[in-house]
């Protein structure tokens, strides 16, 4: 993992000082909430509809267990015991007093986190693939390009005052699990022809009000160009983007715009001027980043685990958990296992002090003291010896954190909505519960096999519903909650912008309407073929029939 | 009727303006007022930004939120509707 040097901390440290002196002021009254607010943003600070709200930087979502540990410390203290992962694998406290966030940040600092370019029109915490060094069809472990565009991003002064917020996803493998192409810039590592790193670039992706999938603006650019590349993107955006109107601020409005073809010559333009600057990545500066993410002492072990395969015979409840949260590893002997946040009614990516604090004991003692968070709202152990695997499923059950839903139809995506959200139209949290409970089987839920479903409280998409295979989207209809449903989105290499399907529904409609379109799906499948496979073959129309069956018969 | 509600500076949660347009921490507690009294108090918290962050107006009917914004003032009120809040609230 990436430890800080002493610009980092150097770095963080002065901007605790700084805020703690703005939080200072404001407790005091000197400063106003106008004046304060765009420092607090500056801070990852909210203020919601019950309390403030504060978001926690989780580079690339990468963690160590005195991070997570000190991420429930700081739930227990400052909280009421639980935090919440989001969509970008940040986490975020949802009751911390204003006068205590300078503790809570000093805190943080301690273990090197922070919750810097967390909010605001900034370049915003860089994501990845869950399974980074972990993967078995990666090319190249995309860590140490998120480590390098951190530190590039960070406080960058051209870059601190943009159009809009920025969000950048790399991958490291052709299977894209960072949905980079629903980003304002998505970086897929590839082979150049002469072998060395280069970078498949996207741009213009994005959801909200006017969901965009990306385009490819270059297939190749060498590595040691990258920031000179990115660079130039931002410059162009920076320079050409709109700032009149907030709703049509964001790259992808621009690319839509003026067209890729146009979108790209503005940047080669800058680029062919910012490539022979002081912008190339030193070969030595990325071999010293790549060193801190280098493969952990893997033991030498055969393919097979006698232990595991003991387990997988003795215990079915094991044998479904290997089945649907055990992922395939790069190492023999070793696998990645993913931690449901989505336990069967719960809310999804809240975790209490007391699971996170076992969370971090189990990464300490089962993964290379290593975390991950992922933007599934989930996390990962990433290393987990196959030996370990059932000893590790027992205490994830004793702290409730070993449903085995991993992919899905109940790992649901979901933001907080209008429960917390103070931008929300609608709540997410309950109709993600109700469709849980609804789908509780797990039986039922293997036979559907993936299948992902992403609600939003509102139109600014943070749950991702434009891209989720069944997306649900709360509206407000004269004071009232309603869900507009869509099916066929993808948020992957596949990437596609689900299909409107018609009216929207009261809340208590959508979890027996998403049950009858996954009946349908199971009706109409042929053998083998996925929930978003079938959407694609027969198109939306059996699906819309069976979301509006029984409403359309009241109604006759 | 109306109601005049903010956050509080210190922590963020929701305030009512009360008797004597102190601020309190229940609706129940909150004073009912009419247009224009609902104008003049919020004119009063508005000037007092050491304790009322964005205060605003709402309708209510029998103190019950009834305006647009009903669902969205009945959370404030009550807290979320779901999830770990209630669960450590209990506790």
């Amino acid at each position: 993992m990436y430890r800080y040097d002493e610009f980092d901390h150097a770095l963080v440290r002065e901007r605790v000082e700084e805020f703690s002196d703005q939080v200072a002021r404001r407790a005091s009254g000197a400063l106003t909430e106008d004046e304060f607010k765009p420092l607090r943003l500056m801070n990852g600070v909210y203020l919601q509809l019950h309390a403030y709200m504060l978001r926690v930087a989780v580079p690339y979502g990468t963690m160590s267990s005195r991070q997570m540990r000190k991420l429930g410390h700081i739930a227990r203290t400052y909280d009421k015991g639980y935090g919440h992962f989001t969509t970008r694998t940040n986490i975020q406290y949802n009751w911390p007093a204003l006068t205590d966030l300078p503790a809570i940040l000093r805190d943080l600092a301690e273990v090197e986190m922070h919750a810097i370019q967390t909010s605001g029109n900034c370049i915003r915490n860089t994501t990845t693939d869950v399974f980074a060094g972990a993967a078995d069809d990666e090319i190249e472990d995309p860590r140490p390009w998120c480590e390098i565009i951190r530190q590039w991003s960070t406080i960058h002064p051209e870059f601190s005052f943009l159009p809009r917020k920025f969000k950048i996803a790399v991958v490291g493998a052709e299977k894209d699990r960072a949905a980079i192409r629903t980003h304002d810039v998505g970086l897929q590592i590839v082979r150049a022809a002469d072998g060395g790193t280069a970078f498949r670039v996207f741009v213009g992706g994005g959801q909200g009000r006017l969901p965009h999938i990306a385009q490819e603006i270059a297939a190749a650019v060498p590595a040691a160009d990258l920031l000179a590349y990115l660079t130039a993107i931002l410059r162009a955006w920076n320079l050409l983007g709109r700032r009149d109107n907030i709703h049509k601020a964001r790259i992808k409005i621009l690319v839509a715009s003026i067209g890729i073809d146009a979108f790209r010559e503005e940047v080669d333009r800058h680029y062919a001027t910012l490539r022979r600057e002081d912008l190339k990545i030193p070969a030595d500066e990325l071999v010293r980043i790549q060193a801190y993410f280098a493969p952990p002492p893997f033991e030498d072990l055969p393919k097979a685990s006698a232990p595991f395969d003991r387990a997988l015979l003795a215990d079915p409840d094991f044998a479904r958990f290997a089945r649907n949260n055990v992922r395939r590893h790069r190492q023999a002997g070793y696998a990645s296992v993913v931690i449901s946040l989505k336990p069967i009614g719960g809310v999804p990516g809240d975790i209490t002090a007391d699971q996170m604090d076992v969370a971090a004991d189990l990464a300490e003692r089962y993964s290379f003291d290593e975390i991950r968070a992922a933007y599934e709202q989930n996390l990962v152990l990433p290393h987990v010896k196959l030996d370990d695997v059932p000893a590790l499923w027992r205490a994830l059950h004793e702290a409730g954190l070993a449903t085995a839903n991993a992919d899905l139809v109940t790992d649901v995506i979901a933001c907080p909505g209008l429960d917390y959200c103070s931008l929300a139209n609608a709540r997410s949290i309950p109709v993600a519960q109700a469709l849980s409970t609804r789908l509780a089987d797990l039986d039922y839920q293997e036979k559907l096999g993936p299948v992902r479903i992403n609600m939003s409280g509102c139109i600014n998409a943070c749950g991702h519903h434009h891209v989720g295979h069944i997306g649900v989207l709360g509206v407000d209809r004269k004071g009232e909650e309603y869900y507009q449903i869509t099916v066929g989105g993808s948020p992957d290499e596949q990437a596609a912008l689900g299909d409107i399907v018609g009216k929207s529904l009261p809340s208590e409609e959508v979890a027996p309407a998403i049950q009858r379109t996954l009946d349908r799906y199971l009706e109409i499948r042929t053998d083998g073929e996925r929930f978003i496979d079938t959407v694609r073959r027969v198109g939306p129309d059996p699906f819309r029939d069976a979301i509006y069956e029984t409403l359309d018969a009241a109604n006759a | 009727m109306k109601i005049v509600t903010a956050n509080r500076l210190s922590d963020g949660r929701v305030i009512y303006a009360g008797v004597d347009n102190q601020p309190v921490d229940s609706i129940e507690q909150a004073s009912v007022l009419d247009d224009t009294a609902a104008e003049i108090v919020l004119a009063e918290v508005a000037g007092r930004p050491d304790v009322f962050v964005n205060p605003y107006l709402f309708e209510v009917s029998d103190r019950t939120p009834s305006g647009r914004d009903r669902l969205k003032e009945r959370i404030r009120s009550a807290g979320p509707t779901v999830g770990n809040s209630l669960l450590w609230e209990k506790a």
